[in-house]
């Protein structure tokens, strides 16, 4: 006879139930924190970052046009703040270009995909009004950029430390891939109360990253320099990450 | 003006759910006709100006014209036909309903295209030139050339599969339902892709003028020239 201790058996898994089982998110407004209302952008801020739930409970309620405003006020003024610490790394005038390139181009990516994202609501069932997916959107751009804010302090100091391009365009990729999962993740969770189905969320999120990746091409150069504001040569994104991978040693020409 | 647009908000959502087809077909009033005929006009026709500006402006705005004038054209053409196919296959419908229905189905692709347009707009304005060398280009090429047709694609199975459960719903059969899609998808089929030979550009060749129409539009036809590329294929 084996006298060793049986292993511990597994938790059983519980697939997502249907409604009404205890695997079924709880409907927005059941908990009473959700329906706290949003002031203004600090309040939108902590919401976003503590419970994403009030937020979308609020974007359905009659006049959530000032949440709307309120979450993109904070995406155009938090990804100027980090734009300029993007700038820091050429300085000259990089410093203004940087914010303005990126908050324009997070502005017209979302803009360019605002369409196709409630085509993909309606065609999965989803009962959600335009405004709403406003919202959402506005809401994933607002988080985006609250998570970039908190990665600035490192991004600024690698870009004080290192005179690579290619690192420093790296490093700001990956705080970007890190901010945009939570941000996708929050957009997620907005159609699940919608009612939507999935499927059509998760091609959208593709276009939306490609989109996005394609505007650093479109608008560079973001972290080097250039003597034109926009360059002329057009581009696809993958070309020109493997061509600035490509040069040897890519650093700064002057300033640094 | 503003009946319309109270009926655009709640009417378009609707249709792409798939929660007012039956709605829509047994109740065909004037604003209904012409809320679907503008979504046709004006998606369509945003699409087709993303996909005309690759070539130039000027091809630009002679797409954005040429595309919904063939889904416009294959529905009317086709009215009659569909008419008398579905109730010979098993849905009983009358000219006009049937014709809504094709057309809602035109409205959903539309809708869907008029939507992706900024993203293929997107798409042409980072690719280099039609005009620039083939060679150098070629995978941007595909890359456009593959981008429009999954979104054309997307948006005939969506729209597809919403005419499908309309059929569904007014029929007491999903074998005769599944008749009538096919008998209306092949009528459409034929006559769409000859409009489409005859009506070309779309694109447009850097080789060549922009014009509304090519000098020998309506010479030959659209499966001629599909045999004559296959044969070429074929013998090398």
């Amino acid at each position: 006879m084996n006298d060793n201790n049986p292993p511990p058996i597994p938790p059983a898994y519980n697939p997502p139930g249907p409604p009404g089982s205890p695997n079924t998110p709880r409907a927005l407004g059941d908990d009473p924190q959700d329906t706290v209302s949003i002031t203004g952008p600090l309040s939108a801020i902590e919401a976003i970052l503590r419970h994403p739930r009030r937020i979308i409970y609020q974007l359905r309620q009659p006049g959530a046009g000032h949440i709307v405003f309120a979450l993109l006020l904070i995406a155009v003024a938090f990804s100027l703040v980090y734009g300029v610490v993007v700038g820091t790394f050429s300085l000259g005038a990089q410093l203004w270009a940087a914010p303005v390139k990126i908050a324009a181009g997070l502005v017209i990516s979302a803009l360019l995909c605002l369409p196709s994202l409630y085509i993909f609501s309606c065609l999965s069932g989803s009962q959600a009004r335009l405004a709403e997916v406003v919202g959402l959107i506005a809401g994933l751009l607002a988080l985006m950029t609250v998570l970039l804010i908190g990665f600035a302090p490192v991004a600024w100091v690698f870009s004080q430390s290192t005179e690579s391009l290619a690192a420093m365009g790296a490093l700001h990729l990956v705080f970007w891939i890190i901010a945009t999962y939570f941000g996708v993740r929050f957009l997620a969770t907005g159609f699940a109360h919608l009612s939507g189905k999935p499927g059509g969320l998760r091609v959208w999120v593709v276009i939306f990253l490609l989109v996005m990746a394609q505007m650093t091409t479109t608008l560079r150069p973001l972290v080097g320099t250039s003597e034109a504001f926009l360059q002329t040569e057009k581009k696809f994104f993958v070309k020109h990450w493997i061509e600035q991978l490509e040069k040897p040693n890519a650093t700064l020409p002057t300033q640094r | 003006m503003r009946a319309i647009g109270l009926s655009f908000r709640a009417e378009l959502p609707g249709l792409l759910r798939g929660d007012r087809g039956r709605e829509s077909v047994e109740h065909a009033e004037l604003r209904r006709w012409l809320l679907y005929l503008a979504v046709i006009v004006v998606g369509a026709g945003l699409f087709g100006a993303a996909v005309g500006s690759w070539r130039a402006p000027l091809q630009s705005l002679y797409t954005a014209i040429k595309l919904p004038l063939i889904l416009l054209l294959t529905s009317l053409g086709n009215g009659l036909l569909n008419a008398m196919l579905a109730p010979l296959l098993g849905v009983n419908l009358s000219l006009r309903q049937s014709l809504l229905a094709v057309l809602m189905s035109f409205t959903i692709a539309a809708a869907i295209l008029g939507a992706f347009s900024p993203l293929l707009y997107f798409l042409i304005w980072n690719t280099p030139p039609l005009a620039a060398d083939a060679t150098t280009n070629a995978s941007a090429h595909s890359l456009v050339l593959l981008c429009e047709t999954g979104i054309i694609a997307f948006a005939g199975i969506a729209a597809n599969v919403r005419l499908w459960q309309l059929l569904r719903e007014l029929s007491a059969s999903a074998g005769a339902a599944r008749k009538v899609l096919f008998a209306w998808l092949a009528g459409n089929l034929l006559l769409g892709s000859q409009l489409a030979w005859n009506l070309r550009p779309f694109v447009g060749s850097p080789h060549l003028e922009v014009e509304f129409l090519r000098p020998n539009a309506f010479e030959g036809n659209f499966f001629e020239a599909v045999l004559g590329h296959a044969t070429n294929l074929l013998s090398f």
